[in-house]
């Protein structure tokens, strides 16, 4: 911005133009680094000497924060957790919505990472719904019903973008009280409340709103965008939720995304329960048929309910006619692993890995070898607990987070003594 | 837990200590030790109550020999049943690791107001009723009349507790005000007679203030006490004006008229008796020729109130011959009244010292100043020969009779001044003012209504507040005064007039920054704002400190407490913020309460504030920083999340009363009147604080939990105004402020603020680490750093 005025300034005087060319030049190789902002990446340490951060490493020790901090809740016995979730998504489109603290509007992000949040709850949480409400002017509108396919709650959401007028969280309880509590009693209720706003403007006593979702068991949890509310505080501590203030767009992001796995099973939840499911067919090519979603007729493309024989266009869901709750066997399989985590790897140090007797120094999974390039010197990796095998730091996080299997593990050979003991 | 400091076991009841309460406790030892005095500053919320507690009754335990009594002073009935709660509760540890030897008995003290439980006697509304109407039915004329009479009324429990007289004992135990209550109701026995009567035999006593300054009561309650006692004066930040104002009287118009109708009273009653039973007055007078002394004999329960002058200072003489005689007395009266009407019916502002107006009443009434002298007592007697009951009738004459006495009995550190006006408000044609146009979803009217400023007063006031307290300095062991704001340290002795053995200034540990003081000198016109008396009627210092609370209110969470310098000010302002429409602004986001003179007004607006800070609809409180009404209240946590004090909340510099003590202070203790000026504003500033912060233990059942709840509290303070980013200024904030004061705070414009603030909230609004392990800087203390700390000297692991 200055290099117009700098020109401005310099343009009576013709012969300094050759110096303006370098200008600029060095304003383009300056610009390269403010790109890169590398200096962001050094630190001083306690002598005042500049270290590279090493960001690999942070990452990895945030995610293992993550994971201790999972494992702990569900450390001592196997936890139940609630795989059948219905989950509302309360959005305050209120006027404090629409301030600019966040880039480029508290709005505008929301929206974007509640598009995250959406594809990826469903992507872990197969058989679950989400229904959005918004709050705007006072009143809490629903945005969508109850429902399983993502397209369509983004689709609504991005339609609705707008903020104005008071927020009110009571009338965003009762609306979702309403919602939810005619859910079955195997599904989890919850509720997520992004909320902007510092106040709430409401008809009547909140207090009885929140005692009312305790008893209904919804489990109500906020994410605050500008700071702490007694009542939210209030509302999450009654109803077992969590509160959490977001203090920038990053952070805002990975409290969402907390909530994509499935939380632990409220304790009056936890009685065994049969569900009666169907597992439809894929209908056959170039069938047309009437679907039951959209009620016009469609070529292809569906899935069949095995009870009805009606067609839905997408699963999971519950079918129109009969009732039934219509899912594909890889979703069952895929909201298997929350039952069955892997245990954290134990982080081994350079030292230990120096002295342990595996002698190829690589990672188990992907086979790089575990020392530092360069120096020769080991780095840091992890081990599992069970198999005993080591994994780079990468390999570690892609177990966990997106493999859910141990390589370890899974190719260890069953031995006759271990594999009785599976058989039976 | 259980620690040695030195050789006192320690039993505190907790798992884990503050290292700060270790090291008061540590140098309280020392004190006790020494037996001498000590001034601690230690910030509220660190548990400064049951580290004193806890040492002291430690200390009595290791120290068998010589057991030594704790009489615990508070400010309110409230604070009192507080500290009586975590006694009970460090009690029940002791016993249960130490059996029957820890047995102690303590008992709170109040006045019969909160203790009678004769259902027609505590009814009455007030204090001075409920003490007359127990005094109708226990006085010994009135008992001695009702075994003669079965129809004359008495108090059974009073009875039943006569009856059992030396039978009637607390056994050992914690009592706090209601189990006194409840213990007197099984018994039948009267809570407050017999709590009186135990306070001589008790391990710990918890009352009030006046109970030992007051010369009026503590004659009566305090008086045998034993020297082996240890005195704390708890949240003793403004133990001077309790001083200065038990030692003061102020006397209205309307006192004398009131005056003038007793003394009628009082001749009637004199007739009358003259017709019945003349012997009464004759042996009335006999008496007094032998000297006042024999009051001593009175039972307890005729014991009314004690000579408003202190012990050492009053003669053991007989009155003299002018007044002996109950005409003559009463003639002697309303000269004196009349005196002092003629004085009150000035129209200029005066100030004399108590010599000169002696020597003139002596010229102008005839009343020399022995007679002056002897006039509370004299009466005191005159009423119980008459044997008046309803006391609160003859409140009036016994003001005029306190005035005379102290005006008799002192020359130096009084002074006299009348006051035709107020001059704050010379012409104020109607002080009532209605904003009633306002209002939202929850109702709220603000009727601004400024009590019509009394006309015309006439004041003895005492400058020296070191008189009152010298009694207690001289005839107790160890006196303890504490509070979370005595800065600056050295102040104090010089005030009270005595010297401590140790002074110290104590810390907050903190995991984190969880206050946030910022000094704001310019509005986002970077004009600088100030109440200074030359710029405070600018609109633009009003219109920057309007735009400063628009700005908070839409982004700090719930409540916010606003402190002005006075109701004059406050509502100056508010009226030009309604104007500008500053005030609707503020509204769309919160709701506005203003706290008035009126008690009953203020608690119902402080009700709905909390209401609205619970329900999440935010509110603004709208507050005076001297203003007695909110004065004690917390605004802790989400009912105080940001505090902004406008202005600097000097006393009224014009009034005559401060500037007589500032002279005074001058002359005698050589206090600049500037130091002592802005100690006294920092110091109620302070006082807002901690009110604030005042994370002080409201639940009477807690844990540990409760403690490092307070320490997860947070909160800004904003003072606005260009004078408090000067040096000396600010130097006399406490020390735990200042150290969280940064530089880069100190000069701020609305819009950094606005900044800071949401940086801070949001920042707060992180999960909370409980012990501060993670930070490197440890806050909490288990029983084993406790044992390691006793070897290797407290000092080094602290700072």
């Amino acid at each position: 911005m200055n290099n117009s005025e700098k020109k401005r300034m310099n343009g009576e005087a013709e012969e300094e133009n050759e110096e303006d060319v370098e200008d600029e030049g060095r304003d383009a190789w300056e610009r390269t680094y403010t790109d890169e902002r590398s200096w962001e990446a050094l630190e001083e340490d306690e002598s005042g000497l500049l270290q590279p951060i090493d960001n690999k490493a942070i990452y990895h020790s945030q995610y293992r924060r993550r994971l201790q901090s999972l494992s702990a809740t569900s450390a001592a016995s196997r936890i139940q957790k609630g795989l059948i979730r219905f989950l509302c998504v309360v959005v305050d489109l209120s006027k404090a919505a629409g301030e600019m603290d966040f880039k480029p509007s508290r709005m505008a992000v929301i929206a974007k990472h509640v598009e995250a949040f959406i594809r990826e709850f469903f992507d872990q949480n197969p058989l679950s719904q989400i229904g959005l409400v918004i709050i705007k002017d006072g009143v809490a509108q629903s945005l969508t019903e109850l429902g399983g396919s993502p397209e369509a709650h983004i689709k609504a959401l991005m339609g609705k973008l707008g903020c104005a007028g008071d927020s009110s969280l009571q009338n965003a309880l009762e609306l979702v009280h309403d919602t939810l509590h005619k859910i079955p009693s195997y599904g989890h209720r919850e509720v997520l409340i992004l909320y902007s706003a510092l106040s709430t403007c409401d008809p009547g006593d909140i207090m009885e709103t929140i005692q009312k979702c305790k008893k209904a068991k919804l489990r109500c949890s906020v994410i605050g965008l500008s700071a702490e509310m007694f009542v939210c505080k209030h509302l999450c501590q009654e109803t077992g939720g969590s509160y959490m203030v977001a203090l920038d767009e990053g952070h805002f992001k990975e409290l969402l995304l907390e909530h994509a796995p499935p939380p632990p099973a409220l304790a009056e939840f936890a009685i065994a329960n049969l569900i009666k499911m169907g597992f439809p067919q894929r209908a056959a090519e170039g069938s047309i048929a009437i679907c039951s979603c959209h009620r016009e007729a469609k070529v292809g493309e569906g899935y069949i309910c095995p009870r009805c024989k009606a067609r839905v266009c997408e699963l999971p869901t519950e079918c129109r006619f009969c009732g039934l709750t219509l899912v594909s066997s890889p979703h069952l399989a895929r909201s298997y692993h929350h039952l069955f985590p892997i245990e954290p790897f134990t982080e081994v140090s350079a030292r230990q890995l120096e002295l342990s007797r595996v002698a190829s120094k690589t990672c188990f999974s992907c086979r790089e070898s575990l020392l530092t390039p360069g120096t020769n010197k080991a780095g840091p990796c992890a081990a599992c607990t069970k198999c005993k095998q080591y994994f780079c730091l990468d390999c570690d996080i892609y177990i966990h987070e997106s493999l859910h299997n141990c390589p370890g593990c899974e190719s260890r050979r069953i031995t006759p003594a271990a594999a009785s003991v599976t058989m039976s | 837990m259980k620690f040695q400091i030195e050789e006192v076991t320690v039993y505190f009841p907790y798992d884990n200590i503050y290292p700060e309460q270790y090291t008061y406790m540590v140098e309280l030892k020392r004190a006790l030790d020494a037996k001498g005095h000590c001034l601690l500053e230690m910030p509220t919320g660190t548990g400064k109550t049951i580290a004193l507690l806890s040492l002291i009754t430690s200390y009595a335990l290791a120290k068998t020999e010589s057991p030594i009594k704790l009489i615990y002073c508070t400010r309110t009935v409230h604070e009192m049943e507080k500290t009586l709660a975590e006694l009970k509760f460090l009690h029940n540890y002791q016993v249960k690791h130490l059996g029957a030897a820890a047995k102690m008995l303590a008992i709170g003290l109040s006045s019969r107001k909160n203790l009678c439980v004769n259902p027609k006697v505590s009814s009455a509304e007030n204090r001075d009723s409920v003490d007359a109407a127990c005094r109708k039915l226990t006085a010994s004329w009135v008992r001695s009349m009702a075994a003669e009479n079965p129809n004359q009324p008495t108090c059974e429990f009073y009875e039943n507790y006569d009856r059992a007289a030396g039978g009637a004992v607390l056994p050992a135990g914690v009592y706090t005000l209601e189990d006194l209550r409840a213990f007197g109701k099984e018994k039948g026995w009267c809570p407050y007679f017999l709590a009186r009567h135990m306070v001589q035999f008790a391990n710990v006593v918890v009352y009030s203030y006046q109970y030992l300054l007051d010369p009026k009561v503590a004659g009566i309650i305090s008086k045998e006490m034993q020297k082996e006692s240890v005195v704390v004066f708890d949240e003793a930040h403004n133990i001077d004006n309790v001083c200065i104002e038990a030692l003061s009287v102020s006397v209205r118009r309307q006192t004398l008229e009131g005056a003038i109708r007793n003394i009628s009273r009082i001749e009637n009653e004199i007739d009358r008796f003259k017709d019945i039973d003349a012997g009464r007055l004759r042996a009335e007078y006999n008496r007094l020729v032998e000297g006042l002394a024999l009051r001593g004999d009175l039972s307890a329960s005729d014991a009314w109130l004690a000579n408003p002058a202190l012990p050492d200072d009053i003669l053991r003489q007989a009155v003299p011959g002018n007044i002996r005689r109950a005409e003559h007395f009463l003639h002697v009266l309303r000269r004196l009244v009349q005196y002092l009407k003629v004085k009150l019916d000035t129209d200029k502002v005066e100030k004399e010292s108590p010599v000169s107006f002696v020597a003139s009443i002596n010229s102008d009434a005839g009343i020399d100043q022995k007679a002056l002298k002897f006039c509370y007592d004299r009466l005191h007697s005159l009423l119980m020969t008459l044997e008046i009951t309803d006391t609160d009738e003859f409140l009036h004459i016994q003001t005029i009779c306190d005035f005379a006495t102290l005006v008799g009995t002192y020359a130096r550190g009084f002074s006299i001044i009348i006051e035709p006006f107020d001059e704050r408000m010379p012409l104020i044609p109607d002080p009532v003012l209605q904003v009633s146009s306002l209002s939202l979803s929850l109702s709220l009217s603000l009727s601004l209504s400024l009590s019509l400023s009394p006309l015309c007063m006439l004041c003895l006031c005492c400058h020296d507040a070191s008189l009152a307290i010298k009694p207690v300095f001289d005839r107790f062991q160890s006196v303890v005064i504490t509070s979370g704001t005595l800065s600056p340290i050295d102040l104090y002795p010089r005030l009270l007039n005595f010297h401590p053995v140790v002074s110290r200034s104590f810390k907050m540990s903190l995991t984190r920054d969880c206050i946030c003081p910022m000094v704001l000198t310019r509005g986002s016109d970077q004009l600088p704002v100030s109440t200074k008396f030359d710029m405070r009627s600018d609109p633009g210092v009003v219109r920057n400190y309007g735009k400063l609370l628009v700005e908070m209110v839409s982004i700090v969470p719930d409540g916010i407490v606003c402190f002005f310098v006075s109701y004059s000010y406050m509502d100056g302002i508010i009226n030009s913020w309604n104007e500008s429409g500053i005030l609707k602004d503020i509204m769309q986001h919160k709701l506005v309460f203003i706290e008035t003179q009126d008690v009953v007004e203020t608690t119902l607006a402080l009700d709905n504030y909390r209401r609205a800070c619970d329900c999440g609809r935010g509110a603004v409180f709208f507050s005076v920083a001297r203003g007695k009404v909110a004065e004690g209240i917390d605004f802790d946590r989400h009912y105080g999340r940001l505090v902004i004090m406008f202005g600097v909340p000097f006393q009224y510099t014009e009034s005559k009363i401060l500037r007589a003590r500032l002279e005074y202070l001058r002359d005698t203790f050589q206090i600049k009147e500037g130091d002592f000026l802005t100690f006294d504003a920092l110091i109620d500033v302070m006082n807002i604080e901690l009110t604030d912060r005042n994370l002080n233990q409201r639940q009477a059942a807690q844990c540990v939990g409760r403690v490092i709840r307070s320490k997860a509290d947070y909160g800004m303070m904003i003072f606005a105004d260009k004078r408090y980013s000067r040096h000396d200024k600010r130097s006399k904030l406490p020390g735990w402020i200042l150290s969280h004061l940064r530089d880069a705070n100190l000069n701020l414009s609305t819009d950094m603020a606005l900044h800071i603030a949401r940086e801070f909230l949001r920042k707060m609004a992180q999960p909370y680490e409980k012990t501060g392990s993670t930070t490197g800087r440890k806050t909490l203390l288990s029983q084993e750093d406790v044992e390691k700390l006793g070897n290797n000297g407290a000092q080094e692991m602290l700072y």
